[in-house]
């Protein structure tokens, strides 16, 4: 089927389940912080672990074809990690060869995805959640979320190829 | 529209009214690698769910059809957009109209959430994707992910504790 309407239908579910579940992955680790409740965190563990377990059944079963993840948008370049006579459960140690600039830029921007999306009070899911509730922070949030990918394009991408 | 009765009704039949955020991470997970394995949802790998990747998509390949521009853009996305965001969306309407959650609130910082909307894409997709993608591209067995997730912990606790000594906001 097109992909494009499987992760439609896909986004449907999700945003149901997101809305009942009031799932923020962002907010699992600042609750615990703050309040001490695990719900939210559970949460994120639960779909790392579902994820893992899925990857290697998957794998084992010759469904995956192992590729390191693209950096960018451009998979194809990017070289086979793994291959299918290797055993699929344990991770791929693969992509921390790419060199001190790419690491920096991950974790950096790792912390930055983090503080920001904590002070702007959730991850984007629970804010797509929160602006279709009538949220009209969250609707201005999306604004710039989408603003934001022209910004990413003509300024961000360019002062990153400065780095690489 | 009756469409959309039909499925809100089923919906209120099949969904219960509280859902624990387990159960939500348990199906989110099967369906991130189910849509892959199953749906070709690729490349790149470990694509699923990325809530900030799939906006990049959408918008870019908008922008690019619409002036002709080369902005970056996934492979599955080259021909139609991956739509899991205007899902997402489509879904917790529903599901706010099912269980009269959905009203008008205004906390009062708009410009304030337009600008972190901003910098979290931004922030997002230089770091391989959203905080959903980060978990699955470590679960893929990415390294470079779990580290990333490892700074966007450091950067959880640094925003809670502004928040938590009223900085911020």
């Amino acid at each position: 089927m097109e992909p494009a309407l499987v992760t439609l239908i896909m986004g449907v579910i999700l945003g149901y389940l997101a809305q009942r579940s009031r799932i923020c992955f962002i907010g699992g680790l600042r609750d615990f912080v703050l309040v001490r409740d695990t719900e939210l965190l559970k949460g994120a563990a639960a779909f790392f672990v579902t994820t893992w377990l899925a990857f290697s059944v998957a794998g084992a079963l010759g469904l995956v074809d192992w590729r390191a993840p693209a950096y960018g948008g451009d998979a194809s370049a990017q070289p086979v990690v793994m291959d299918a006579s290797k055993p699929a459960v344990a991770p791929a140690s693969s992509a921390l060869d790419v060199g001190l600039p790419v690491l920096t830029v991950a974790v950096v921007a790792g912390i930055a995805l983090g503080l920001f999306s904590t002070l702007a009070n959730g991850c984007p899911t629970r804010q797509h959640v929160l602006a279709a509730q009538g949220v009209r922070d969250s609707v201005f949030y999306l604004g710039g979320f989408y603003l934001g990918v022209v910004v990413y394009n003509l300024v961000t991408k360019p002062l990153l190829a400065l780095v690489f | 529209m009756p469409f959309v009765t039909q499925f809100v009704t089923l919906a209120g039949r099949v969904v219960p009214r509280r859902v624990s955020a387990v159960t939500y991470g348990v199906i989110a997970g099967l369906l991130a690698v189910g849509v892959q394995v199953f749906f070709g949802v690729k490349p790149p790998p470990a694509y699923g769910i990325c809530v900030a990747c799939h906006t990049r998509d959408m918008i870019a390949w908008l922008v690019n059809h619409l002036a002709g521009t080369h902005w970056e853009i996934a492979p599955v996305s080259l021909i139609l957009p991956l739509l899991t965001t205007v899902g997402l969306l489509i879904g917790a309407y529903l599901a706010a109209v099912r269980n009269h959650e959905r009203r008008k609130v205004a906390l009062g910082g708009h410009w304030r959430s337009f600008v972190y909307g901003i910098l979290v894409v931004n922030a997002a997709i230089v770091a391989l994707g959203c905080p959903t993608r980060l978990l699955l591209l470590s679960a893929y067995g990415d390294m470079l992910a779990l580290l990333t997730v490892a700074g966007l912990a450091v950067g959880i606790l640094m925003g809670t504790i502004l928040l938590s000594r009223g900085i911020a906001n």
